[in-house]
């Protein structure tokens, strides 16, 4: 391996935006309204999320001109109170795709914050109107930008920037963009209202373009705990993520510049007068080990090149061959590549040898994996073949493939880790459902993390039967990390299990009342498509879903079978209250008397028998 | 008209009979209501015994020589509430039987099924208080004329034979029923009526209308001073009310002329021992009665015209030979000769011998041969 440096082709985002808006959710005005509000509400649920603030979110959408026929241009506009960014990277964070905060491995609503983008983008595209940011993070002051995105060198372009006192911090974005909300708006609807259930402890209001208001205040009062940020489980792992970590766990060499070798002065303590490299290496070696890394790489280098600064100037490092222990640079002053041999007994060989070959395979698996301990990476070393303490730096490509395989073999390594999930737990679920549905019935369960591929997942689920709730039922609410899905249900893998239920065999007959709701909770949620709008079956989450409804399942047919009795004991008070009067009545014809028998005893009692039986079915609905 | 002394009196005393047939009537009824009024009063469900009427409870007894229902019965209670619409049917039928009764109205099946909505009582369909019916002469082993109930389908009679009515507006009127040559209707008015006299020996019971009118024309009420019925089919049970009333008041032998086929010989057993369908009454036959033709055996004698059986025909051959009833005797012994033939002949297959054939002919030799069986 003798590369240093390995960079990868940045796309074009107005490429990649292109080819791929269909994936993404905009293809079509319909479709990129209801993606667009999406985007945004979502960042700025993550946003209060993150920072523990009980999030209030206001979503408007207004029509530029309400008199034009839809599609027609837009305004998107949804606030927030959470924590802001700062004005420095505002025009970055919306005006170039693929810049975010959201690279590390929790689960959180997006991905890499690239809908968002992609939301101004296309409103760019089909307005030419520039986007809005409002910012503030310390509740006093106001950066308000007006940004353009240059599609061709994926830079923002500030076309305004102010700032204003204000007394609430917050997010607020706003941008112009084509859309259709004639045939958007119950989509949108559907999602405001669906997402309030998932996520009890927001407020979200909705205006919307017709002037009506949708309001969902939060009805739980804690926000539950925010997921922390965790190393990969090696299951998840693949070739092309190894390189990265690779790549992250070494050094760059360092570009010997200006700016370089006056850092290495200063931190060396010399004085301006340049000193002849015998003074410099004296004084480095004094101060070893006080030096920064990067100045003692370039120290290394000095020992090999034996050069002062003046001639370090006039080259530029370009390779460092560790195997054959040569140091290649590019001479200005003759314009040719030279090359000299390094000392492998030399302490700043070793010094080299770090930086550009990277960790020892162990060190790597116990620092950059989640729950790998030095006894299981010297087990996996011998499992995948390589020795232990093997430069990460020094693999060839099929070394490589081999230790991701390995990584994927390997059955020793512990469960992953879900501190990372944040379900939305038990209890305000079920409020949540309570709230929405006024059931008579209700079960809600959590299952135990689980995990597919190296990605810890958790199942949350709920069933309800009946109160408000219309018949035609199962009807599924399904949900990936608190996002309500709505496109594409048919082949979704939570839709697969509840119609493989047999829903007979837990006495749910005919049109029920009754509703399903599916919350997935995973760092990575296998969506089919880029779409994000259905779930892949795959196994491990098929069967957590199955056991997850199957307990609820049964829960439902010990309600329902009560509920059948209770309606039993009903109707037959009903029978006695029709019946017995007309018996009453020809009875006493027929017996020849004048009054009519006090029949209303037996009435009373059988009142009485099936009253209690629904006193029992409320008590099971409350359990 | 004046009526003697003597005459009155016994007007009176037929009057009394048939109120006291009414009285009876009122107070079972009566007492089956009490028993319910007080279960309600004192807070239990009521309930009754139904025999049950299902085959397995069907039997033939040899010394009644009819069907009679064996001893299982069923509890309908009106705590049950599977049962508790048809125990209210019930109670709704014993109520307007009550009031029938009461006031001397007859009332048919099917006025029964329209009466109910009177009083929100329910019934899906017709069958379902036809069945209700049958029900109420289960429990109270009374037939449903004397509730005032009767049959849509007519028969007839013809004969010398004083009647006097029964019936509101009509008490003490008499009426000979040779007077009409169309034979008279057995409607309610007449299965009630008193018997008063007759100057006839025999009854002749005839399964087909064309013959009826044959035998007034020839005036077989005269010649051998007989009473003709025309049953029509399958005798309604008011008819057979009435023959049973003509064998055991007026002491009058029955005999019984039908089709020579399988459904025939059926018809003169259900005259002679009753149906299945209605096991659970006893006042409906007449065990003396007499079948005398046409049998299988006259089809070869008198070289009668025949058509051939039809499956249905002959499957109703093997499923009378399993009836204890046809197990032996000329039933037994018919049956098996029609199976053999497997051919029949109608009533009518005479006439190809000329029109009174069957008046001249058959007629004697069969009454003759009546008086041996």
């Amino acid at each position: 391996m003798s590369s240093i440096k390995e960079k990868f082709n940045q796309i074009s985002p107005s490429e990649f935006f292109y080819s791929n808006r269909d994936l993404a959710g905009f293809s079509n005005p319909t479709r990129s309204l209801y993606t667009a509000v999406r985007e945004f509400v979502e960042n700025a649920l993550d946003a209060c999320d993150q920072k523990g603030i009980l999030p209030d979110v206001h979503l408007t959408i207004k029509a530029v001109d309400p008199e034009k026929p839809d599609p027609k241009p837009y305004i998107l506009t949804v606030k927030d109170n959470g924590p802001g960014i700062d004005a420095e990277h505002i025009p970055l964070a919306f005006g170039t795709v693929l810049y975010g905060s959201k690279f590390g491995l929790k689960q959180a609503r997006g991905m890499f914050g690239l809908g968002a983008t992609m939301a101004i983008l296309y409103g760019q595209i089909t307005t030419n109107k520039p986007v809005i940011v409002k910012s503030s993070v310390d509740g006093a002051t106001q950066d308000t930008f007006e940004l353009l995105l240059d599609i061709q060198k994926n830079k923002p372009v500030i076309v305004k920037h102010t700032t204003k006192e204000v007394s609430k911090h917050g997010l607020s974005v706003s941008i112009c963009l084509e859309g259709d909300y004639s045939k958007a708006g119950n989509k949108i609807r559907d999602y405001v209202y669906e997402t309030s259930l998932i996520t009890p402890y927001a407020s979200i209001t909705f205006d919307d373009p017709k002037d009506q208001k949708f309001s969902h205040p939060r009805f739980v009062k804690e926000i539950p705990p925010p997921p922390t940020i965790i190393r990969p489980h090696p299951h998840g792992i693949d070739v092309e993520r190894i390189r990265r970590m690779i790549v992250e766990s070494q050094f760059e060499i360092p570009t010997i510049d200006d700016a370089m070798i006056e850092k290495v002065r200063k931190d060396l303590g010399l004085s301006v007068k340049n000193l002849s490299f015998t003074a410099i290496m004296d004084k480095a070696k004094k101060k070893w080990k006080t030096l920064p890394r990067q100045v003692r790489v370039v120290i290394a280098l000095m020992s090999f090149l034996k050069m002062d600064f003046e001639k370090l100037n006039k080259i530029r490092i370009e390779d460092i061959d560790m195997p054959n222990k040569k140091l290649f640079y590019w001479d200005f002053g003759d314009s040719q590549s030279k090359s000299v041999d390094m000392d492998p007994e030399s302490q700043y060989y070793k010094q080299l040898t770090n930086t550009v070959q990277g960790e020892p395979l162990t060190t790597f698996l116990t620092k950059r994996f989640q729950r790998i301990g030095p006894t299981t990476a010297v087990k996996f070393a011998e499992f995948a073949g390589f020795k232990p303490e093997k430069r990460m730096g020094t693999l060839s490509n099929q070394e490589l493939v081999n230790l991701s395989d390995s990584l994927q073999k390997f059955e020793d390594f512990m469960a992953p880790d879900s501190s990372c999930l944040a379900p939305l737990g038990e209890d305000p679920l079920e409020k949540g459902i309570k709230k929405f549905f006024n059931p008579d019935f209700t079960a809600v369960v959590q299952r135990s993390p689980s995990a597919y591929s190296g990605f810890p997942f958790i199942i949350e689920m709920g069933i309800a039967y009946g109160g408000d709730i219309k018949s035609g039922g199962p009807h599924v609410y399904r949900y990936a990390n608190r996002i309500p899905l709505l496109y594409d249900e048919g082949s979704d893998v939570v839709l697969k299990v509840v119609n493989d239920t047999d829903w007979g065999r837990y006495k749910v007959k005919g049109d029920p009342p009754f509703i399903i709701v599916s919350h997935i909770c995973s760092t990575r949620i296998p969506y089919k498509t880029a779409g994000k709008e259905n779930v892949a079956d795959r196994p491990e989450i098929e069967r957590e879903l199955r056991l997850g409804l199957q307990l609820l399942s049964r829960k439902l047919a010990a309600y329902m079978s009560k509920r059948g009795q209770a309606d039993m004991a009903k109707k037959r008070a009903n029978l006695y209250a029709k019946y017995l009067p007309q018996i009453a009545e020809f009875c006493t014809e027929l017996a020849g008397k004048k009054k009519e028998p006090n029949y209303k005893k037996l009435l009373e009692e059988n009142a009485v028998e099936s009253k209690q039986s629904v006193e029992e079915e409320n008590e099971i609905g409350n359990k | 008209m004046a009526t003697s002394k003597k005459e009155q009196t016994r007007i009176k005393e037929r009057s009394k009979k048939a109120d006291a047939k009414q009285k009876n009537i009122l107070e079972m009824l009566k007492s089956h209501g009490a028993k319910i009024y007080d279960d309600l009063d004192n807070g239990q469900f009521p309930k009754f015994s139904i025999p049950s009427r299902s085959v397995s409870n069907i039997v033939y007894d040899k010394k009644l020589r009819q069907y009679i229902l064996g001893t299982n019965a069923a509890v309908r209670s009106s705590r049950n509430s599977a049962q508790l619409r048809s125990f209210t049917q019930l109670m709704w039928l014993a109520f307007f039987a009550n009031r029938l009764t009461h006031e001397k109205k007859s009332s048919t099946l099917r006025d029964v099924y329209y009466s109910s909505q009177a009083f929100a009582i329910e019934f899906e369909d017709q069958s379902e208080s036809d069945n209700i019916i049958v029900d109420l002469e289960a429990v109270t082993s009374k037939p449903r004329e004397d509730f005032h109930i009767f049959p849509e389908e007519r028969s007839s009679i013809f004969g010398d034979l004083t009647i006097e009515y029964t019936i509101p507006g009509y008490e003490g009127k008499t009426m000979n029923l040779s007077n009409h040559p169309d034979g008279y209707s057995i409607g309610p008015s007449l299965t009630t009526a008193e018997l008063v006299d007759t100057s006839a020996e025999i009854v002749i019971a005839i399964e087909k209308g064309g013959l009826f009118t044959r035998f007034v024309e020839e005036q077989v009420d005269k010649k051998f001073k007989s009473i003709i019925i025309n049953t029509g089919g399958q005798a309604p049970r008011s008819t057979r009310t009435l023959l049973k009333r003509l064998h055991e008041e007026m002491k009058l032998p029955v005999i019984v002329l039908t089709d020579g086929d399988v459904y025939g010989e059926h018809i003169a057993m259900v005259i002679k021992s009753g149906s299945a369908n209605a096991a659970h009454l006893r006042e409906l036959t007449v065990p003396d009665a007499k079948w005398v033709g046409v049998w299988a055996t006259d089809i070869e004698k008198y070289k009668l015209p025949t058509i051939p059986m039809t499956e249905s025909d002959i499957k109703r051959c093997y499923d009378l030979q399993k009836d204890p009833r046809y197990q032996d005797g000329i039933w037994k012994k018919e049956l098996d000769v029609f199976l053999k033939l497997k051919r029949k002949a109608e009533l009518e297959a005479f006439s190809k011998y000329g029109l009174t054939n069957i008046t001249d002919k058959y007629l004697p030799q069969k009454l003759e041969l009546a008086k041996s069986l």
